[in-house]
């Protein structure tokens, strides 16, 4: 699939020289310094980057559930960084799909129940929330496990229903960290695919912390980071 | 997309999350519940006790069919003490409003058991014209019994320990042998039981003189105000304690608490309440601090604050509730269980109202560790 920026259209995710700099004074310690980078629409981008380099602390302000020190970072036509507290949850809530290492679901709950939870959140009737997670599950490989707890379910399956839970209702942005790093080589794989064709054929935008190199493959782009820094010789496409 | 969930709606939902989260958890329900239902038992049983306590002092007062007690001055309990002059039970007749005035003897005496030993009892001489002083309560014979020479009412849970009485047992009161007339249940203050006995015969068991009163029992016409009669009284014998039936028995209600069992009872009931407030708070922090990486995951995904508060409180309500109606079933059993004629564990309608409103406030204040947690959470934590 071939990603030429379309005219008119606007980048999904807009970096642009930001910082974060955890701590102060002898401890302080930067995480980001000075990242550039942008996200198409639709694209399914891979950050990828030694530990402790920085792709978390990217994608967690991204995903505004962290502040930054400097520099802008806009997502879908919103500059996150300087967003007021109050309004990060329903920017969350209504535009981001999150898709952690663990699985994150709650314990307690159905796997429909995990799901639908987002939906009524958003303002979607109980009913109609229910239906939409039984589809998504159907839509991850899961019909038949809507009842479930996510404790009577293998890795793979919780994290296909973390996956059901990050694309319900379509956001128009998925931001996943390390997805398959909890999985085996087989579920990791079969983990991923499903993403990358959900989303595809939602047109949805994914940013994609990995380690894993086997499944370099379904990235659309992989961008490096280092030292808090976007390798320069970015931007190929995969 | 951006339809707004009402806030009603929204906190629903949340409840509903917590509520199911809390029952997964049955170990930490069935503790936190314990909890609360210790709390409930150890308060209420201790109330109830204590109610128990104090209508022991004041059941003469209550079931004395007595408006207005006339009572030796600085009188504080019902109990045997200074005397009243015998001139003031004309006082009191002749005075405008008073239907009957009657004396009453009060007085320790001494029961000889066959076996030799001594017991004691508060022997009450009652006037048997008017029996405004008892006796009340009969389970065997009849009070008119004591209309027969020599013959007493006894309490019929100190049988046993008067040496087996039963109806027509002869024992030696004070010096005086008497026939048991009768009995009694329940009539058992923090002194030695109540005994009854016709009030000349009572003087004569105490060897105190002929016209020896104690208290008078003072009863106002109908339509008189109580209070009218009081004020006439008080005029006529400044230095008597006239009170009022429902006086007497706040005076002695205030006089216990204030000197006695306010402070004993007060401290093991504040004490079941703060244990019950410790273990639901300690439990619903642990079960934060248990789930941090989903509260996380929830407020990652986009709930707020209000959202999770909505949640825990939700459950700190059902904590407060289930543990209430168990707690409130467990003390009615235990109550029953414990009646007996020398303790009636009292717990009045209002205490059983009052228990899930205490039970609610506990649990909300235990839940606010919690809430402090869950709010102070960062939502990155989760992609730790
Ligand atoms: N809250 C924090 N306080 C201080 N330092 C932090 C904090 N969070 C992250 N760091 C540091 O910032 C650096 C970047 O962390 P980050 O988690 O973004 O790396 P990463 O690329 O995701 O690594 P990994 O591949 O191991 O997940 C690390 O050195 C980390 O120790
Ligand atoms: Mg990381």
């Amino acid at each position: 699939m071939t990603l030429e920026p379309m005219t008119g259209e606007a980048p999904a995710v807009t970096v642009r020289s930001l910082t974060k700099i955890f701590g102060g004074g002898a401890t302080a310690y930067t995480a980001l310094a000075g990242v550039d980078m942008d996200v198409r629409a639709r694209e399914f981008l891979m950050l990828v980057g030694p530990s402790g380099s920085g792709k978390t602390t990217l994608l967690s302000i991204l995903g505004c559930v962290l502040s930054a020190t400097a520099g802008s970072a806009v997502v879908l036509g919103r500059d996150v960084t300087t967003m007021r507290p109050d309004e990060l949850p329903a920017f969350r809530l209504q535009k981001i799909g999150f898709i952690f290492q663990g699985h994150n679901l709650i314990a307690a709950l159905k796997s429909r129940d995990n799901v639908a939870l987002v939906q009524e959140l958003r303002g979607v009737p109980h009913a109609q929330a229910l239906k939409d997670a039984d589809e998504m599950l159907a839509a991850v490989g899961l019909a038949g496990k809507e009842h479930s707890l996510p404790g009577d379910l293998s890795g793979g399956q919780k994290q296909r229903v973390a996956i059901a839970r990050a694309l319900v209702g379509a956001p128009p942005i998925v931001l996943a960290d390390e997805p398959t790093a909890a999985l085996d080589a087989h579920s990791g794989h079969a983990v991923i695919e499903l993403l990358k064709a959900l989303t595809q054929e939602r047109g949805t935008t994914v940013i994609c912390v990995t380690h894993d190199p086997r499944i370099f493959s379904f990235a659309d782009r992989i961008v490096n980071i280092e030292d808090g820094l976007i390798r320069p010789d970015d931007g190929s496409h995969s | 997309m951006n339809t707004e969930l009402p806030p009603a709606r929204r906190a629903m939902v949340m409840m509903r999350v917590g509520i199911t989260m809390m029952l997964k958890d049955r170990a930490r329900f069935v503790g936190t519940v314990a909890g609360v239902v210790f709390a409930v038992v150890l308060a209420a049983q201790q109330l109830g006790i204590m109610f128990g306590l104090l209508q022991k002092n004041t059941m003469f007062v209550d079931s004395a069919a007595a408006d207005i007690w006339i009572a030796p001055p600085g009188t504080e309990l019902f109990q045997p003490g200074q005397r009243v002059p015998a001139s003031t039970i004309d006082l009191a007749r002749t005075t405008p409003g008073v239907h009957l005035a009657s004396p009453l003897v009060v007085g320790g005496g001494t029961i000889k058991k066959p076996d030799g030993g001594n017991e004691g009892i508060t022997l009450i001489g009652t006037d048997t014209s008017t029996w405004l002083g008892g006796p009340w309560n009969m389970v065997a014979g009849a009070r008119e019994a004591i209309l027969q020479p020599d013959t007493m009412i006894f309490e019929t849970a100190d049988r046993e320990k008067f040496g087996g009485l039963n109806l027509e047992s002869i024992r030696e009161v004070s010096g005086h042998l008497v026939h048991v007339g009768g009995f009694t249940w329940g009539l058992i203050p923090f002194g030695p039981s109540y005994a009854f006995a016709e009030i000349d015969a009572a003087r004569d068991m105490l060897g105190a003189a002929s016209n020896r009163v104690d208290y008078v029992l003072v009863t106002v016409d109908p339509g008189v105000p109580t209070e009218e009669v009081v004020s006439r009284l008080k005029a006529r014998m400044p230095d008597l304690k006239i009170i009022s039936g429902p006086d007497f028995h706040t005076a002695i209600v205030t006089n216990l608490l204030k000197n006695q069992l306010g402070m004993s009872f007060g401290l093991s009931t504040s004490f079941g309440l703060i244990i019950g407030l410790v273990i639901v708070a300690l439990s619903m922090f642990s079960s934060v601090i248990d789930n941090l990486r989903e509260f996380g995951t929830l407020k990652a995904i986009g709930c707020t604050n209000r959202d999770l508060t909505a949640l825990v409180l939700a459950q700190s309500v059902a904590y407060a509730v289930v543990g209430s109606l168990v707690g409130l079933f467990l003390v009615t059993r235990m109550a029953a269980g414990i009646r007996s004629a020398r303790l009636v564990v009292i717990t009045p309608a209002w205490l059983t109202g009052l228990v899930p409103i205490v039970m609610l406030v506990l649990c909300l204040l235990a839940a606010i560790l919690a809430l402090y947690r869950v709010r102070k959470l960062e939502p990155g934590m989760v992609f730790r």
